[in-house]
């Protein structure tokens, strides 16, 4: 499990980069993250949304309620241009992070 | 463990046989006390809470473990509650940071209205000459609009953009009475001293 501070700090990007595969909504989105991080990375789910309405008005993302197959209402967020800017941003970030330790413990190194 | 909705007892008093619907109303009434949580936002949860328990059923849970186990994921209102405070704006909060502007504004335009006094304390038509002090401290009146002026804007960036914190008021409140002391002083004793100024030269007069 990570740590509190490293979840919060990596909750901005993994929320561009999972509506960086398309419009999603907040469940699924949760969904995907614990699928990817083979559920290291667990969310105090309810948290979730005052991030993406705080996303939505930086104008990173923008949202739209919609009926779901069940009949119920559900708000789908997709990625803004601001977002992909971001997106690029945090990535380039990450990976310089990611490269500086990957360089001081000798571990392979991931293609960007 | 602070875990589990707020009125789990509640929940739980009112199912004797479990009705997701019942204990989602009742989870939904215990967040929506809170003004922190706007309606779409309770829609939003409860529509994350019923994708959950649908989830969680298909893994061969029941409705009722389902549901705990749900809300215990999304977490307490608690918890919630300061998150989704930095997001939407309390009426409450607006109208206290008003009634601070309105607070300032008027002590501000108190002490205006003051600064009139030394022209009437000298009393003599034409009035006789002000002490140098007072006449600087009239001459700078105009800076009594600064504060007023400075605080719509904190209001404004409040009301519109800053994700306020609870006790944001606090803070405009300590600076506002700092402000209005600092303020006063100067015009105290630009009202008192043409008084001293005049009781001496009635003193010397009789």
């Amino acid at each position: 499990m990570l740590n509190k501070e490293l979840v919060a700090a990596s909750t901005v990007p993994l929320v561009l980069s999972v509506l960086g595969e398309g419009e999603n909504y907040g469940y699924a989105l949760i969904q995907r993250v614990r699928e990817l991080s083979g559920g290291k990375i667990e969310w105090t789910e309810g948290m979730l949304y005052p991030v993406l309405h705080w996303m939505e008005k930086e104008d990173l993302i923008e949202a739209e309620w919609r009926e779901a197959e069940t009949g119920r209402k559900r708000k789908y967020y997709r990625l803004r241009k601001e977002g992909r800017k971001a997106l690029a941003q945090e990535k380039q970030q990450w990976m310089t992070v990611h490269e500086t330790l990957g360089k001081l413990w000798n571990t392979p190194q991931l293609s960007t | 463990m602070d875990d589990g909705p707020r009125n789990l007892g509640k929940i739980m008093e009112h199912t004797s046989t479990f009705d997701i619907n019942n204990a989602l109303r009742f989870w939904l009434d215990g967040l929506a006390e809170s003004p922190r949580f706007r309606p779409t936002d309770l829609v939003e949860l409860e529509s994350h809470v019923r994708d959950s328990v649908i989830q969680l059923e298909t893994k061969g849970l029941s409705s009722e473990e389902s549901f705990l186990i749900a809300t215990r994921r999304v977490g307490t209102a608690e918890k919630l509650e300061p998150e989704f405070a930095k997001i939407n704006r309390s009426p409450r909060l607006v109208l206290i940071h008003l009634a601070i502007l309105a607070f300032l504004s008027t002590g501000c335009w108190l002490l205006w209205v003051l600064l009139w006094l030394p022209l009437v304390t000298v009393g003599d038509n034409p009035p006789g000459p002000l002490p140098g002090f007072t006449t600087f401290v009239m001459g700078c009146k105009w800076f009594l609009v600064l504060p007023p002026l400075l605080g719509l804007a904190y209001c404004v960036f409040v009301c519109w953009r800053k994700p306020a914190p609870r006790n944001s008021w606090v803070g405009f409140f300590a600076l506002s009475v700092g402000v209005l002391m600092l303020q006063m002083f100067p015009v105290v004793i630009a009202i008192v001293l043409p008084i001293i100024d005049r009781l001496q030269k009635l003193a010397g007069h009789y």
